[in-house]
This record gives structure tokens, C-alpha cells and sequence, in this order.
């Protein structure tokens, strides 16, 4: 049974590029799935129409039996609560702290009232210590967000997406802005998110080696269309040269 | 072959403005306002003006007001009080104004409304600022009679506009990442006000709210005197047009001075303990 399944997805912002061309594939729950491709191939369009933060033209989302693109209104804010999200310039609030930012995941769970006068109950306290616990970083629980490193920064917007008790997590770029190691910690994290909670994700990469060592399957993506979709180890040279449209020499290898 | 896209000036130099219409529009309005000036000197009307005794005299009178200061027509008490009249005129139309402005803005704010009711609320309250505070009360006057009721409206609808315009455009410049990521996570509309925009731009909108305020307080003293709203503009009007009483304007003015030294004070010491990081 798959989690997420994805028919035949269109989508173009102006009407005469189409930047998404008739997109096809199956994730199954607790699967780790990277998506790469040249600059503009669409990654980032195509992870934002998976939780509508963009809106697509064509094709068809399953989500969870959910059919995504017929949801109204509150059935998506629903919806988003069980898909987090990862971003490459992490996206939290710089002025709040650490714990405030994690736990603005749980608004999807929230009515407005409860929301504005930031009601979280203790479970919900807890629960957010324990990802920061598990993720390295609760001694900066009471620090504001803009003094912690970029790495930091991103296990924070991990436990944010976590405690919304997610079943999927879109990583857009996760490591894009952070060094080798800091990356590493990332990525490690990223894998035991799905191997150990068995939630899936679904990754943005640019380094086709880390989408190889950490992916259960990748998908190349060139100019909006699938031209690859295999094991790390069915990934060959020739494939990535089609994916990227270039010699791998030409490539700087992370 | 030189590039195309390097503009030259004429002597060959490599040009770094875009040489866009904003610039040329900057240097014809200062022109303009040179030759506006120049020309408005010389159709004055000097007859009859002995510039020699006009500037002695008016020494002579700067010397009076401001060197010997002092209260004849009302005492301490009563120009403490009339004083905190003028505060409470300022408070009042500076706090209701911005709990209305901070409505008002998140409508107007392009990132956070609608794009026909953002225009619709720009729009409205341009017009509304393009008229002076001044005018505003008087014409709040007419339905109100004058006094401080007309003057707290007319003042209050000026502190809306103005703090519209500096609050949306607070909001504006809210990192649009926050936003992307808050709705990823399910919130609505007032979750991502209350934990994205309001927590960015806090200080900005307090900032904005003590300009305001000691705006309000001038146009408070202003306002005693022009649409009998009471407190010490009043008594600023009634000593300089009334009594002729050059020692209390005297007094009076430093009594302004020293409330706008003490605001002025307190915002400091307000921002600087509670939001250190406005200071980086
Ligand atoms: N909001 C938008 N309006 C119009 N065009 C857009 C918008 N967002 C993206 N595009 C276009 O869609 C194409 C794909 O963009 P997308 O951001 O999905 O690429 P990407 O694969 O994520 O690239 P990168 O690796 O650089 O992040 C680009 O050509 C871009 O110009
Ligand atoms: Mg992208």
C-alpha cells in the first residue's frame, strides 16, 4: 500500500511554460526518496504540490487516501498537519526561542483561539524536549533562534516538523546551506527519522552522492519530467549525466 | 568590441546610476524648489521693515522669554495638571489609533490580505494623512463643537492613517520563508499573525507608536490652542495672544521641552530593556 502516489501532475505558473510534465510515482510509508536534478528542473514546485503550498493544473495526489487536490479549505490545513516540512534557509521565527519555534508545529492541531493565546499543553511541552533531546540541541531550548549556527538552526526546523506527528516530510534543499559535517548530522537525522519512526521522506538534494549513500530510491528530474527512477545502485554515470545534461566530469562531486 | 551594456557619460567615464526617471524626477523637484524659494523672497512684502530693530527687538524678546521664565496668571499645581491634560490628549488618540491602525494594517498589508481590500485600505488612508491633523479636528469640530472630543477624533483619525502606512509596511518586510513555513505546518491565518509577524516586527511597531506619540503630544499643545482642547496649549495660546505674558510662554515652552526631553528618555530606556536586540 503506498503512501503517496502521484498520476500524471501538470503544473505551469504562466501559460506558456509548463514547468511539471505528466509526473508519475509511488512512495511507500517509511521509504527515504531523493529527488535530483539540474537548477529550475522543478524540484522545489514539484515537493510544494505534494501539501498544496503550491497549487497544480493536471494529474491527480493521493495522499494517505486522501485525494489532495479536492480538499477544501480545512480539510488541507488537516492535511498539512501530517506532512512536514524541512526548508533550506530553515524558515523559523529569528526572534522566538528554540522551543516556542518547535512547537509551532502543533498549530495545525489548533483552533484560533487556542493558537493566539499559545496554549500547548504539557504533553505537547514534553514531547517537544524530547525531539530537541533526540536531535542534540535542548540545552538551546530558551535561546533565540537567530543566535544558533545554521546547523542548529535546521534540527530545530526538523523537531518543528516532527512534532506535528507527520507520516510524510518534504525536505526542500535541507543541506544546501550548511558545511560537510553539519550536513552529516543532518542527513544521519534525516535517515533515522524514517528508518526508526517510519515516517517517509521525500528529499531535495544537490549532491548526487548524498542522495546515493542515504536514499532508498531517487528520482532524476530534468526539465519537469521523471528520467530516472532507481536504487542508489541503478543510478549510473550515463543516467546522471541525462539527468543534469552534462559529462559527470563536469560536475563538481561533493 | 566595448559592451553594449556599460553606459558611458560623455567624457568617456563608466556610469553607475541606472539614469532612471526617479532621477531625473529628484533633481527637476530640487531645482524647482530652489527657484520656488528664490522667487517667494523676492515678492515678500518688506515695506515697512527695519530689519536692524526687528532683529533687536526680537533678541530682546527671545531674552525675556527664555532667560526669565516664570508663572503669573496660574500656579505649579495648576500647570502640572494642565500639562498631564495635554499627555492624556496624546495617550488617548496614540493608544486607541494604534489598536485600530494594527487591524487595519494586516489588511493593508500586501502579504497578509487580499489584493482589492490591501488597495482599497491604501488608498483610504492616503487620503486621509494627505489631510493635516489640524484640519481634521476642525472638521471633526463641526458635529463635535470644539474641544478636546473633536481633538482626540481628529487626532486619532490622523494616528490610524499614519501608523497604517508604517505598521503594513512592517509587516511587509516580514521573511516570507515564515509564512511558507507556518502554513506548511497547518496554522491559519491569525497563528502565523500572532507567532510569525507579530513577534518579527514588535519593536517596529512599538517604535512607530512612540513617534507617534510625540507627535501627538506637539499636536496636543497645538491643539489647546487652535480648537480649545484644553491643557497647557491653551494656556500657551491664552499667555501669548491673550495676556501678552512673554515670561509664561517662556515658562510654559520649557514645560514642553522638558515632557519631550522625558519621552523621549522613557523610549529609550523602554526599547533598551525590553528589546535589546533593536539596538544591533
Ligand atoms: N512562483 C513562481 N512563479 C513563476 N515561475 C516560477 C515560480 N516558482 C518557480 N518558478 C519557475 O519554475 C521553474 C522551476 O523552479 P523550481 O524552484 O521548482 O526549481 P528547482 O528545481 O527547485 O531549482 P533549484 O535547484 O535552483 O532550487 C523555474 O524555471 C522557475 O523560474
Ligand atoms: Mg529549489
Amino acid at each position: 500500500m503506498s503512501l503517496l502516489k502521484v498520476e500524471g501532475l501538470g503544473k505551469s505558473y504562466t501559460s506558456d511554460i509548463k514547468i511539471l510534465k505528466n509526473i508519475n510515482f509511488e512512495i511507500k510509508a517509511g521509504e527515504f526518496v531523493s529527488i535530483i536534478g539540474p537548477s529550475g528542473a522543478g524540484k522545489s514546485t514539484m515537493l510544494r504540490c505534494m501539501n498544496r503550498m503550491v497549487e497544480f493544473n493536471e494529474g491527480k495526489i493521493i495522499f494517505n487516501n486522501n485525494d489532495v487536490g479536492s480538499l477544501n479549505k480545512k480539510e488541507l490545513r488537516k492535511l498539512r498537519t501530517s506532512i512536514g516540512m524541512v526548508f533550506q534557509h530553515y524558515n523559523l521565527v529569528p526572534r522566538l526561542t528554540v522551543i516556542e519555534n518547535v512547537l509551532h508545529g502543533r498549530f495545525g492541531y489548533k483552533t484560533t483561539m487556542q493558537g493566539i493565546l499559545g496554549r500547548y499543553t504539557e504533553e505537547e511541552k514534553e514531547r517537544a524536549f524530547y525531539l530537541l533531546e533526540k536531535l542534540g540541541i535542548h540545552e538551546h531550548a530558551y535561546k533565540r533562534c537567530d543566535q544558533l549556527s545554521g546547523g542548529q538552526q535546521q534540527r530545530v526546523g526538523i523537531c518543528r516538523a516532527l512534532i506535528q506527528e507527520p507520516k510524510l516530510v518534504l525536505c526542500d534543499e535541507p543541506i544546501a546551506s550548511l558545511d560537510p559535517s553539519s550536513s552529516k548530522i543532518i542527513m544521519d537525522h534525516l535517515k533515522s527519522i524514517s528508518t526508526e519512526m517510519g515516517i517517509t521522506c521525500l528529499v531535495n538534494l544537490h549532491q548526487v552522492e548524498v542522495a546515493q549513500n542515504y536514499s532508498d530510491r531517487i528520482i532524476g528530474l530534468n526539465k519537469g519530467e521523471i528520467v530516472f527512477s532507481g536504487t542508489s545502485s541503478e543510478l549510473s554515470e550515463e543516467q546522471i549525466n541525462k539527468i543534469y545534461g552534462t559529462e559527470t566530469k563536469d560536475l563538481i562531486m561533493a | 568590441m566595448e559592451a553594449t551594456y556599460i553606459r558611458r557619460k560623455n567624457d568617456g567615464r563608466i556610469n553607475i546610476r541606472s539614469g532612471n526617471k526617479v532621477d531625473q524626477v529628484v533633481r527637476w523637484t530640487l531645482i524647482l524648489l530652489t527657484i520656488l524659494t528664490i522667487v517667494a523672497f523676492i515678492f515678500f512684502n518688506y515695506a515697512g521693515l527695519d530689519l536692524g530693530s526687528a532683529i533687536t527687538e526680537t533678541a530682546n524678546n527671545l531674552k525675556v522669554m527664555f532667560l526669565e521664565p516664570a508663572l503669573s496668571h496660574f500656579n505649579w499645581g495648576e500647570a502640572t495638571y494642565q500639562v498631564g491634560v495635554t499627555l492624556g490628549l496624546a495617550f488617548l488618540a496614540t493608544i486607541i489609533g494604534a489598536i485600530i491602525a494594527f487591524f487595519l494594517s494586516l489588511m493593508a498589508a500586501t502579504n497578509l490580505s487580499n489584493v482589492w481590500v490591501s488597495r482599497i485600505v491604501r488608498v483610504f488612508v492616503a487620503i486621509i494623512r494627505a489631510v493635516p491633523t489640524v484640519l481634521w479636528v476642525l472638521i471633526f469640530a463641526i458635529a463635535a463643537g470644539l474641544g478636546s472630543e473633536a481633538a482626540i477624533l481628529g487626532m486619532l483619525f490622523h494616528s490610524i492613517a499614519y501608523l497604517v502606512k508604517a505598521f503594513s509596511e512592517a509587516f511587509e518586510e516580514v521573511d516570507k520563508g515564515i509564512f511558507e513555513a507556518l502554513q506548511a505546518t497547518g496554522a491559519n491565518w491569525w497563528h502565523i499573525v500572532k507567532s510569525g509577524v507579530l513577534p518579527s516586527t514588535f519593536t517596529y511597531l512599538l517604535s512607530w507608536v512612540f513617534l507617534r506619540f510625540e507627535i501627538n503630544f506637539g499636536v496636543a499643545v497645538a491643539m489647546g490652542a487652535a480648537a480649545g482642547a484644553g491643557g497647557i496649549g491653551f494656556d500657551l495660546f491664552m499667555a501669548s495672544s491673550f495676556y501678552f505674558d512673554l515670561r509664561e510662554v517662556g515658562f510654559i515652552t520649557y514645560a514642553i521641552l522638558i515632557i519631550a526631553f522625558i519621552l523621549e528618555g522613557f523610549s529609550t530606556r523602554l526599547k533598551s530593556r525590553y528589546f535589546p536586540a533593536t539596538s544591533d
